[in-house]
């Protein structure tokens, strides 16, 4: 059933976790999910409408320097929560299958903070994310991906001479015959667009708010 | 001072911590040190903090912060933990200057006072990436402004037209990096001048490699290793420590907080900002730093100015000078590319802002530098002229609070600009900017004096 749809108090109640989301009121947002169940409203809509709603207000708000990194932790962390509430009475075959990217520092690099940004932007707007860290070489970064049947490798560098190591993936990637079960995209202070085209990357994020948007053109 | 052998004992002793239960821990720790010292910003037009009670309670939140946390060590995801005594001796035994170079270019870095009156020490040029084609002209360019006091390496992707790519390529090219600068320090007649090795990578061999007193780094000259972000530190970084430490080198670090990342916002950058050239002069024995704080979304270039991050940058700065001997630098970040209007106005904002708070000057870069695209001599020689010109005239915290206010209207409404390569607006062969560049750096010179800056 569309949002659209649904009476009045409904809509308050998916309008209400959202808010609870966005103010991270943990208490709040599990109990607007349990009403929304007991309610009987698909949960399917809430996690349409109230959870991805709240990720958006929320990258804004980061955007605007009012949330920061640990909020979009914590973000990421509650929506885990309230989703286990709402995805319990749907049938896992009806459950939308989120995402699978993984996050890392190339090989040589321990730079996090864009990384981290990103890897929380990613997982609070509903990708599931396995963050590796930083200094991560390629196989180790490729055996990942295989193993959590990832559906995008996302590469972070912030030093010139670690760049290579992002175009190394592509090309373990390539001469593993790999390369087509994988998204890539690239990212970190001196990565371009360019660059990013030059190596074969599937995407580039020039700060997390684009990262995100070429992860949702890449896999949505 | 406690030994780097006892804090390589604590760094496989000290507790077990996930990263993410540091992460999430270091931020509690911060809002509530924040809370508890009320480290409030006052809003409106602060940019040059007046309030020396509040520096004292941000000092004391550093203290605890540090002695709460300790430092994390990201290879053994330890603890290394440090009591208040730890701390308190080794700030009061860091030296609160450093000899550097040989012979006629030999100097001295100090610690500065909040409103300086003496001419600061500076670093005017790289952590930028070059290609190697440019290395010997830039490093010569650079060296050859009679104010350089060091100088620092810069990274690059190829060496000898061939990407750098793995361990045994990456000392290769460390060591090219290092032979370059000494080269190049030599061509713009200052042998002696101190050179700084910016580390190609992290690796402990790529660290330790370039010592090499006939050709490399020489016991009078300097290496980068810096604390990462959130008081973390790793092992391959310690073990270059341990080795520099007893050859000679002195260590700097880049010891600012970044506001928007876990320690919260301007204020808790503020406690971080604070903490971390301790637990990095702790950790590796740095005792020069670039010190204050940035932001987030200014590194990004997404935005100008922030409201209150020159007021937090501010408190940093005075408490590190009022309370230890942390020989503070200004590492000029601006969000506008080289050869631009708005590029020189913010470096004039934060070369006033230097000798204000107490601060050297280091290398103008733009936040988003790519190869060749980062800076030229032009933005340096600005840098110095500006912080010159702020001493001569006796500039105060009100008085450099006002000028700075006058400047930053001048970003209202702003959105950065891309600006050039090194080559596109600036002539190495004759050390001179292109004309085009020349006018825009005439116009923004203008600027300030017509705002009250007495500039020759």
């Amino acid at each position: 059933m569309e949002y659209s749809k649904l009476t009045d108090k409904e809509k308050a109640l998916l309008d209400s976790l959202r808010d609870a989301i966005v103010v991270i009121d943990t208490e709040a947002a599990k109990e607007a999910a349990q009403k929304i169940i007991d309610a009987q409203i698909d949960p399917r809509v809430a996690l349409k409408h109230s959870i991805a709603e709240a990720a958006e207000l929320v990258g804004a708000k980061f955007d605007c320097g009012e949330l920061f990194l640990p909020h979009l932790v914590m973000v990421g962390d509650l929506m885990e929560e309230v989703g286990t509430i709402l995805e319990k009475d749907i049938p896992p075959d009806q459950i939308q299958k989120k995402k699978v990217i993984v996050i890392a520092t190339v090989q040589g690099d321990m730079h996090s903070i864009g990384k981290n940004i990103v890897s929380t932007m990613l997982r609070s707007s509903g990708f599931i994310i396995h963050d590796m860290g930083v200094d991560v070489p390629s196989t180790a970064i490729i055996q990942k991906a295989k193993e959590v049947k990832a559906e995008m490798i996302a590469l972070s560098s912030l030093l010139t001479t670690t760049m290579p190591y992002q175009k190394e993936v592509i090309d373990d990637l390539v001469s593993m015959r790999l390369r087509d079960q994988f998204k890539v995209m690239v990212g970190g202070g001196p990565v371009t667009r360019q660059y990013a085209e030059s190596i074969g990357a599937d995407g580039y994020g020039k700060d997390a708010i684009e990262a995100l948007e070429e992860a949702k053109r890449l896999l949505l | 001072m406690i030994s780097l052998l006892d804090i390589a004992e604590r760094t496989q002793t000290g507790e077990k911590v996930e990263e993410k239960t540091w992460d999430m821990e270091f931020f509690q720790t911060i809002s509530g040190l924040v809370k508890k010292y009320r480290i409030q910003y006052p809003g409106g037009d602060s940019y040059i903090n007046v309030d020396d009670s509040l520096v004292e309670r941000a000092f004391e939140a550093g203290l605890e912060c540090l002695e709460r946390l300790g430092i994390y060590c990201i290879t053994t995801r330890r603890r290394v933990k440090l009591n208040r005594e730890e701390i308190m001796t080794a700030i009061r035994e860091a030296p609160n200057e450093i000899l550097m170079g040989e012979g006629r270019d030999r100097r001295i870095w100090k610690q500065r006072k909040v409103e300086e009156k003496e001419m600061l020490n500076v670093c005017p040029g790289h952590h930028t990436p070059y290609t190697e084609d440019l290395a010997g002209l830039i490093i010569k360019n650079f060296a050859q402004i009679p104010r350089t006091d060091f100088i620092e390496g810069f990274n690059f992707s190829k060496v000898e037209d061939r990407d750098i790519i793995g361990p045994p390529m990456e000392v290769y090219a460390s060591r090219r990096e290092v032979g370059w600068m000494r080269e190049g320090v030599r061509k713009a007649g200052r042998p002696g001048l101190a050179i700084v090795y910016y580390p190609i990578n992290t690796r402990a061999e790529d660290l330790i490699c370039v010592m090499d007193p006939d050709c490399g780094l020489r016991r009078t000259d300097g290496i980068l290793l810096s604390l990462l972000p959130d008081l973390k530190m790793e092992q391959d970084m310690l073990s270059a420590a341990i080795v520099y430490e007893e050859y000679g080198c002195f260590k700097l670090s880049g010891s600012f907080a970044i506001a928007g990342g876990f320690c919260g916002g301007i204020e808790g950058a503020i406690v971080e900002g604070i903490v971390k050239p301790i637990a990095a002069m702790i950790a590796y024995r740095d005792y020069i730093h670039y010190t204050g704080i940035e932001h987030v979304h200014m590194l990004n270039g997404r935005q100008i100015l922030i409201p209150g991050v020159n007021w937090a940058r501010s408190v940093v700065n005075q408490a590190l000078n009022r309370f230890t001997h942390t020989i503070c630098m200004r590492w000029i970040i601006p969000t506008s590319g080289a050869g631009t209007e708005l590029n020189l106005l913010e470096i004039a904002m934060q070369s006033t802002e230097a000798p204000i708070n107490g601060m050297n000057l280091y290398a103008p870069r733009h936040c988003r530098t790519t190869t060749n695209h980062g800076q030229t001599p032009l933005e340096a020689e600005w840098m110095i002229e500006v912080s010159d010109a702020v001493i001569e005239q006796a500039f105060d915290r009100k008085s450099a609070n006002e000028f700075i206010g006058k400047l930053a209207k001048r970003f209202e409404g702003a959105k950065p600009q891309d600006g050039y390569s090194v080559t596109e607006c600036y002539d190495l062969v004759h050390h001179n900017p292109k004309p085009e560049y020349e006018k825009v750096y005439m116009g923004v010179k203008k600027e300030l004096k017509e705002m009250g800056l007495n500039l020759g």
